[in-house]
């Protein structure tokens, strides 16, 4: 049911037809969600939605409105576009218009996989019962979550601008834990292509979490140093390249504004082993051919070697500014240079630190420090002497993340690999980080 | 404020026959063209009828409308005018005892006949490798149609008069010295809901929620420091005399004054303070450490993989002291001007209300028709939602209210009582671990009391405790001059992610000796 060019092409043209306004951009998109969810070694919930919907926003005499729906037929996307209109028309004049884009020229993105748009609930139900006879086997409590999306829509201006573009993801989550609920163990994993989705992987390593987390131990917060898995990281860290937004630092209210007015642009802020950018090619995530408002994505540094390289620029705080508008960001990769470690080599080097395996439920606290708190989740252990010790106790935190990436307390990087965010969000390329330095204010009795 | 009375308008029948619903149910876009009409009661009957007949022990179908408007202004300048709608339907199936789903937004028959298909081959997949059937407490068959109480449908307010609102309020910020930035906004929603079941149920809703807020920013350019303070008033289900009937300006104002005063506020030393917390800030503690460690469904790991369970399980039912003697909540479907505030829940089982916290000791759980059987019970208290029919219903929280003192006692009295300590407003941080013990809030506006009066203005305040010691530390409670009814319109759980709005009645409450944090991120040793 994922429109094609050509449906999503004709739908676009028509609403563009019906349009009296002097510009307007248009959008249609469809999705097909598939997923099961499952708990307790049982299945819980299961389904699969088909959506489309259609968009517009029109401006006349540079006021605007929008209007959305999700019936397609003709008479429905009419209403939909007089609705914006009457909307334009009652609306102040928008400062901040820009014309649309006219035509632009896409490279294209392969980030779709039609094995993922069409999932088979038979093979979906056998991989799963197979993780549940894993769990039965290992003598665990299992849950998971396991979803393949896939869209496809376009988005055509008034000013000859056209796009269309297919995307598709698939992830598998799971938590294993033990049956007296004293360990909990957690992995996860997405691609775009089914078939590079290691379910077995997946069951295997949350299995394996919480069953070597076994008789957790308390021992006192404070500043320690810590092992970060790349989960930990992507729940700290992921989509942080879309945290440089040029206007709120320029406007005193960011962790890149600096006193006086200024930013922090070309000021070394991290590590300079660290280096983050958005790459819309990237073969293991690749993002969207387009960046804000149907600029062409490329690849843009925001760090690079430690050094804040840019901020992202919309289109109206470019033309303010007299600079170019940002090509992105459409994703976020973490890279690192120099010699990359293991997270065994990092665990090898440590005299006394914390193994950490996710975090959960974080939140900013101060965003003039980009200062979170959260709590450790599903894997903690002592490190000492080189070596995992035994489980601990979860942990609150509260902690600048420009202070944990600034120089001096990074102390080994790993290479980065594709993981979501735990807490939601999409996919990031994240490596394993080893911190000097890691701020736990309490403990934690949840499992 | 008062529990005595249902403001709002409620036809139910409980007898069986040819459906009369109320001319208003699904009417309110009959002047445009958005308004599709369609059999629904036909539509049921393919689907029930299909899915009986693949072999469905039970099935439902809900056919919705949503319709949504936002506005979102900066300074002088509107950012975004926004209105839409999206109309289709979800069919749930059981079939060996395991749960199948489809949703479309095609509205037909054909199309209804082949979700209900899909459904029931996704249920027969999953059946092959199903441990334990899901077993569902009965529920009585109800014809009904229910309206939420709003007395001026925000649908019908022109949207010049909504900008000019939030355009008047952004003034009356920039008008105050030293305010650098301030954003408004509202947002309006209205669900149309029909449900038909295979017990036989038929049942109609129409509901308005509004959510109006905005944000002020004072900027110190020449030290690179900023502070915010958003609205105090939160969304509410209520119509648009919920802008026309509140002093939006004086609230504008005094945040105005807040943000600028927080810039040179003292930073709080770190410690142990007696708290008094006001419902703007309340709500979302109790939302957070009482609604959800009483879902059962967490409890019983069904949210293990994602927002958690709980630290109470069912073997704690009645016996574990929660809070302190004078601490009650009540789960409340039923409280006007409640969020999740209904006539029905997802599969027709009557809005009630039940306490979960009864002299500080826990005593029930939100349950829905699957769940209930888990712990023994017959009966579901109405806890199935889903926020869209594209969307599998499942439990969430219902309004979670804590009961306010017999006796009028007021803020004062309570700060009054209190030698060292902190009064906090609004909501702002707030993180919790997934069983629901330790958690760690934030606020808006952070008041020092020395000696029983307000000494001036903190900042850099967040308290962090644990759920139970929390509760047990709590002394004292306001009376009805202090209770409000707060709410939030995005609370997420579960996989795929949905947001259930919910809402926190309370009144200002006192709890001793908390550890606050400063949560000024310093140099690290």
């Amino acid at each position: 049911m994922l429109l094609t060019e050509k449906e999503a092409k004709s739908i676009t043209d028509k609403l563009l037809a019906y349009v009296k306004a002097g510009d307007a951009a248009v959008s249609v998109s469809s999705d097909n969600l598939a997923h099961l969810r499952f708990a307790q070694n049982n299945f819980l919930t299961s389904g699969q939605r088909t959506n489309r919907s259609a968009n517009i926003t029109v401006w006349i005499e540079g006021k605007h409105g929008s209007s959305s729906t999700s019936d397609l037929d003709d008479a429905s996307l009419q209403t939909m576009v007089e609705q914006a209109e009457q909307i334009a028309r009652l609306a102040p004049v928008d400062r901040e218009y820009l014309p649309t884009l006219g035509a632009q020229t896409y490279k294209p993105v392969n980030g779709y996989a039609e094995a993922t748009a069409n999932i088979s609930p038979a093979a979906r139900a056998k991989a799963v019962g197979d993780i549940l006879s894993e769990f039965e086997k290992a003598g665990v409590i299992g849950a998971g979550f396991h979803q393949a999306r896939a869209q496809a829509g376009a988005f055509a201006t008034k000013n000859g601008n056209f796009a269309f573009e297919r995307s598709s993801i698939v992830s598998l989550s799971i938590t294993a834990r033990t049956t007296d609920g004293t360990s909990s163990g957690y992995f996860l994993r997405s691609h775009f292509d089914v078939n590079r989705l290691d379910t077995k992987r997946i069951a295997r390593e949350a299995i394996r979490k919480t069953l070597a987390g076994k008789n957790a131990r308390t021992i006192e917060p404070g500043v320690y140093t810590v092992i970060l898995e790349p989960q930990a990281v992507a729940d700290l860290l992921g989509g942080l390249a879309f945290a440089f937004d040029a206007r709120s630092a320029e406007e005193g209210r960011s962790a890149y504004s600096a006193p006086g007015g200024k930013t922090r642009l070309k000021e070394k802020i991290f590590d300079e082993r660290i280096s983050i950018y958005s790459d819309p090619w990237n073969a293991e995530l690749p993002g969207s051919q387009s960046a804000q408002s149907g600029i062409p994505a490329q690849k843009i540094y925001l760090v690079k070697n430690g050094v804040l390289d840019n901020l992202v620029y919309s289109r109206f705080w470019a033309k303010q500014r007299n600079v170019e508008p940002t090509a992105g960001p459409v994703n976020t990769i973490v890279e690192t240079s120099g010699k990359s470690a293991t997270t065994e080599e990092m665990i090898g080097s440590t005299k006394r630190g914390i193994l950490i395996s996710r975090f959960w439920y974080i939140r900013s606290t101060d965003p003039r420090t980009a200062s979170l708190t959260g709590l450790t989740r599903d894997g903690v252990w002592l490190v000492e002497n080189g070596k995992i010790q035994y489980p601990l106790k979860n942990f609150r935190f509260n902690q600048s993340i420009v202070q944990m990436l600034a120089p001096g307390n990074i102390e080994l990087v790993g290479v980065s690999e594709r993981v979501g965010g735990s807490e939601g969000g999409g996919a990031s390329l994240l490596p394993a980080l080893k911190l000097k330095a890691f701020n736990f204010t309490s403990q934690s009795e949840a499992v | 404020m008062t529990f005595s009375r249902r403001d709002f308008i409620k036809t139910a029948s409980l007898t069986l026959g040819a459906l009369t619903l109320p001319s208003w149910v699904f009417d309110a876009n009959a002047a445009t063209n958005f308004f599709i009409d369609v059999n629904k009661n036909d539509l049921a009957d393919i689907a029930l009828s299909t899915a009986k007949k693949l072999g469905a022990s039970y099935a439902d179908i809900r056919i919705n409308r949503y319709r949504l408007e936002a506005i979102a202004t900066r300074e002088r300048q509107v950012q975004a005018v926004s209105s839409g709608q999206n109309f289709g339907f979800g069919v749930r199936v059981l079939v060996k005892g395991t749960w199948g789903f489809a949703a479309s937004p095609i509205v037909t028959p054909e199309e209804v006949r082949r979700v209900t298909r899909e459904a029931v081959e996704i249920a027969s997949a999953n059946a092959a490798f199903q441990r334990k059937p899901v077993k569902l407490a009965p529920a009585p068959k109800v014809v009904a149609s229910w309206k939420s109480s709003f007395e001026k449908n925000p649908f019908d307010v022109p949207v010049d008069d909504k900008i000019q609102f939030l355009l008047k309020l952004n003034e009356a910020a920039l008008a105050v010295k030293g305010v650098s930035f301030v954003n408004s906004s509202m947002a309006w929603v209205n669900e149309q809901k029909f449900l038909a079941t295979s017990d036989g149920s038929r049942i109609e809703q129409y509901l308005i929620r509004g959510n109006p807020t905005f944000t002020v920013t004072a900027v110190d350019r020449a030290s690179g420091d900023f502070q915010t303070r958003s609205s105090l008033i939160e969304a509410q289900s209520a119509g648009y005399e919920y802008i026309e009937k509140t002093d939006w300006l004086a609230e504008i104002n005094r945040a105005s004054e807040e943000a600028v005063m927080k810039l040179k506020a003292k930073t709080v030393e770190p410690g142990k303070y007696d708290l008094v917390l006001h419902p703007s800030h309340l709500f979302l503690t109790i939302h957070e450490s009482v609604g959800h460690p009483t879902e059962l469904d967490r409890a019983l790991l069904w949210e293990a993989n994602y927002a958690g369970t709980s630290f109470l399980t069912p073997d704690k039912t009645g016996k574990l002291q929660f809070g302190s003697k004078i601490v009650n909540f009540v789960a409340d479907r039923t409280q006007p001007k409640g969020l999740a505030t209904v006539g029905y829940d997802d599969e027709g089982v009557e809005a009630q209300k039940w306490h979960l916290v009864k002299n500080g000791t826990f005593v029930d759980w939100q349950t829905t028709r699957d769940l209930a059987p888990l712990i023994g019970k017959n009966k579901s208290y109405g806890c199935l939602h889903a926020d869209s029919w594209g969307s599998i219903p499942f439990p969430r929280m219902p309004n979670v209210s804590l009961e306010l003192a017999k006796a009028n006692v007021s803020t004062d009295d309570l700060i009054a009582g209190v030698d060292k300590g902190i009064m906090i407003y609004g909501r702002g941080s707030y993180s919790i671990d997934q069983q629901r013990y330790n958690f760690q809030f934030g606020g808006q506006t952070f008041w020092e009391i020395k000696n029983g009066k307000i000494a001036g203005m903190l900042r850099d305040v967040a308290y962090q405790s644990r759920t139970t010691d929390f509760w047990g530390a709590c002394d004292g409670l306001g009376g009805q001059s202090t209770y409000l009814i707060p709410g939030t319109f995005n609370d997420g759980k579960g996989e795929p992610g949905q947001s259930n709005a919910v809402s926190h009645g309370c009144p200002v409450a006192r709890f001793r000796q908390i550890n606050v944090l400063n949560t000024a991120a310093k140099a690290q040793e």
